[in-house]
């Protein structure tokens, strides 16, 4: 693989945003993932490539880790913020259409809940998977989900609840989306909700983590 | 550090007679990790929503009556320091686990109403000669939170140090309430916290004022400027636990759920948690007190990190269910010999919707799990806001039938 983008997987992996940036210590004063991004692309690497065989695979080994538990919360949170960095610079990529998203999802904690960190977490990595993500924040109500799906046809809605007296939230919105927009893909998580649960409020997918969220994206939410 | 001597003797005499025991003794026993009579069983908070919509607002004191759990009274009470130009806020009614406001003409608190049409909405202004700080909080039927963090600027914390009053302990009232308990239950207090919405810990105290995910960016970004604002509010709290010498608590509270394993790192906990709330622990030991350390998410990834801090006790043990990620009897096992442990109960399955004999049968579990050799008492992983009434009370017959 091109030394550029290894070098780039590997900041998002080990969390080094930029060159300013004072973590981690041991790459103190080396570039990050934001000077190397722009370096692979005044290499002329194709922005496709760039985030397929740089970015992708670093949010992906981050997000396995993740999952077994090798790594934690402030990592993903650091990763993500490298991350971030480079896809800085790809963005006119994607206002010109040089660059599409797998798809779009639309993603928030439910009515009455504050607790951002996991659903920002979530957000994080699928955007990280290649996917646009509409983070509506916390504590949304199924009227404003149904307003987001509406501007964004075709997309797929993720909701977060932390508290067993909100999760009752996350019933009404799915009926409600659903509702309006019978085909859209629902996919549910937090930490007490269960498998069974998305079943019962007519959800159709469940993660307990973020990396299965993408899973369920990329096999159940593309086209192809 | 070694242990003062505690003013009511409870370390020497409980457990003398373990056919039966007071609450308090039961309490104790487990504690100091011997065994009671029985398997002491108690709640969390006893949230006013539930208390109000559940059981017709009858007080804290009914409800462990009416059920039969061993009874807990939270208290907390501040004494202001005249000499340092120190008075109670008279604009302050003490609300659900307050302790009646410190304030000084150099940090005097005010507050008013927002329009929301969602949510109570209040604005908290700390008015200093310097700056006002200001936060918001919001609340709806089950509780409270923050939506407009105090801390915005990273000099706000200078303001904090400069101005903020230094509450202490009104030790006399303590006692007086101690007394008026007697063996009834547990009194349980929580190191101070910060005016409004304050959390025991350090790091917890300062990730609700800064926010926790903010609080994490700014352990890599700026960790010179974490420490700096941690010291502060340490430096808060050594203040008042100093003053606890003499009160009769049975245990008080430190942490907070920002330092379990779902939210921070274990070089986060080394470095930004253990440093500050471990020396508060001895501080707390010295001055004749024991420490609950609460962390309400995950735990099994810094159990040994957490019990080596020393506190007498550690709480909640949250299973999966609800946020956590315990295995009860593998916790036991790696700190059982040194902690007490709290809770481990899930509420979220047990309080509601099953039956009687489904919720007792999860009381013997956790006591085969963590009460085996005492040390431990059972208690729902942290608050609950709706459960029904008949399954509580099978959770405490059950447990009152666990027996050592
Ligand atoms: C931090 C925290 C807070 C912070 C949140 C700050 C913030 N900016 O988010 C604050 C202080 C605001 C807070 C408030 C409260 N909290 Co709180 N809080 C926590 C705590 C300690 C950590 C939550 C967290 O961020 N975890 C880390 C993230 C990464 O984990 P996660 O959210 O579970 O997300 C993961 C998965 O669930 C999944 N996931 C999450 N969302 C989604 C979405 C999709 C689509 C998918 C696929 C996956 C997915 O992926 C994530 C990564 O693996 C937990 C305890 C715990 N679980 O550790 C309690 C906890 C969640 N809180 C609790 C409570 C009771 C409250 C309060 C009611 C307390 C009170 N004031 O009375 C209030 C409620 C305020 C409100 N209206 O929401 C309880 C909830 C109990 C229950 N199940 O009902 C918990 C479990 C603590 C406890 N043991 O009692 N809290």
């Amino acid at each position: 693989m091109n030394e550029l983008l290894e070098s780039l997987t590997r900041c998002v992996e080990r969390g080094k945003v930029n060159s300013k940036s004072p973590y981690p210590p041991d790459l103190k004063g080396q570039d990050g993932a934001d000077e190397f991004a722009r370096k692979a692309i005044d290499a002329g690497i194709p922005p496709q490539e760039i985030l397929s065989n740089g970015l992708i695979i670093g949010m992906q080994r981050v997000g396995e880790r993740f999952r077994n538990k090798e790594i934690f919360v402030p990592d993903v949170l650091m990763a993500a913020k490298a991350m971030a960095a480079a896809m800085g610079h790809l963005k006119p990529f994607f206002q010109s259409d040089i660059l599409k998203h797998k798809g779009t999802i639309v993603i928030g904690t439910v009515l009455g809940d504050l607790h951002d960190i996991g659903k920002k977490l979530v957000s994080m990595v699928i955007e990280g998977a290649g996917w646009e993500v509409v983070d509506l924040g916390t504590d949304v109500s199924p009227e404003k989900f149904l307003k987001a799906v509406d501007e964004h046809p075709g997309c797929v809605v993720g909701l977060s609840a932390l508290l067993t007296t909100t999760m009752v939230n996350m019933e009404s919105t799915v009926k409600h989306v659903k509702a309006k927009h019978p085909n859209v893909k629902v996919i549910i998580g937090g930490a007490p909700v269960t498998e069974e649960f998305a079943l019962k409020i007519g959800a159709d997918g469940y993660s307990s983590d973020p990396q299965g969220a993408v899973e369920f994206l990329n096999s159940r939410c593309t086209p192809n | 550090m070694p242990r003062a001597e505690r003013v009511d003797g409870t370390e020497a005499k409980q457990t003398q007679d373990n056919r039966s025991l007071t609450s308090k003794q039961r309490f104790i026993a487990a504690l100091t990790r011997q065994k009671a009579d029985r398997l002491p069983v108690t709640t969390h908070h006893v949230m006013p929503y539930f208390l109000k919509k559940y059981m017709n607002g009858i007080s804290n004191d009914e409800f462990f009556d009416l059920l039969g759990l061993d009874p807990i009274r939270w208290l907390s009470v501040f004494k202001p320091d005249k000499s340092a130009g120190e008075y109670f806020d008279p604009n302050h009614v003490p609300g659900y686990l307050e302790a009646q406001r410190v304030v000084s003409d150099n940090w005097r608190i005010e507050h008013e109403q927002v329009s929301d049409p969602r949510y109570e909405t209040v604005r908290y202004k700390f008015i200093t000669p310097k700056k006002t700080l200001t936060t918001i909080l919001q609340s709806n039927d089950h509780t409270t939170w923050v939506s407009e963090r105090l801390v915005k600027e990273k000099t706000d914390i200078d303001i904090i140090a400069e101005f903020a009053t230094q509450p202490k302990c009104d030790v006399e009232e303590v006692n007086r309430q101690a007394a008026a308990y007697g063996e009834r239950g547990m009194l349980r207090g929580f190191v101070n916290s910060f005016d409004v919405y304050g959390q025991p810990g350090c790091w917890q105290d300062a990730s609700v004022l800064f926010g926790i995910e903010d609080l994490i960016m700014a352990t890599f970004e700026d960790p010179e400027w974490v420490h700096v604002y941690l010291k502060i509010i340490f430096e808060r709290k050594r203040t008042y636990i100093r003053s606890l010498e003499g009160a009769r608590y049975d245990v008080l509270e430190l942490g907070g759920g920002d330092a379990s394993s779902t939210v921070i790192s274990p070089e986060i906990l080394d470095e930004f948690v253990a440093p500050y709330d471990a020396p508060l622990i001895d501080l707390a030991h010295s001055a004749g007190q024991r420490i609950v350390y609460h962390t309400c998410g995950g735990m099994m990834p810094f159990l040994e990190r957490l019990a080596a801090m020393n506190p007498d006790a550690m709480e909640t043990f949250t299973p999966s269910a609800m946020g956590g990620d315990m295995i009860l009897a593998e916790a036991k096992r790696r700190i059982g010999e040194k902690v007490c442990m709290i809770g481990g109960f899930d509420q979220f399955h047990y309080f509601k919707d099953c039956t009687t004999e489904e919720t007792r049968k999860a009381v013997r579990k956790c006591f085969d799990e963590a009460g085996r050799g005492g040390g431990y008492i059972l208690c729902p992983s942290d608050h609950f806001f709706d459960a029904d009434v008949e399954l509580l009370k099978a959770f405490a017959d059950e447990a009152r039938r666990c027996a050592y």
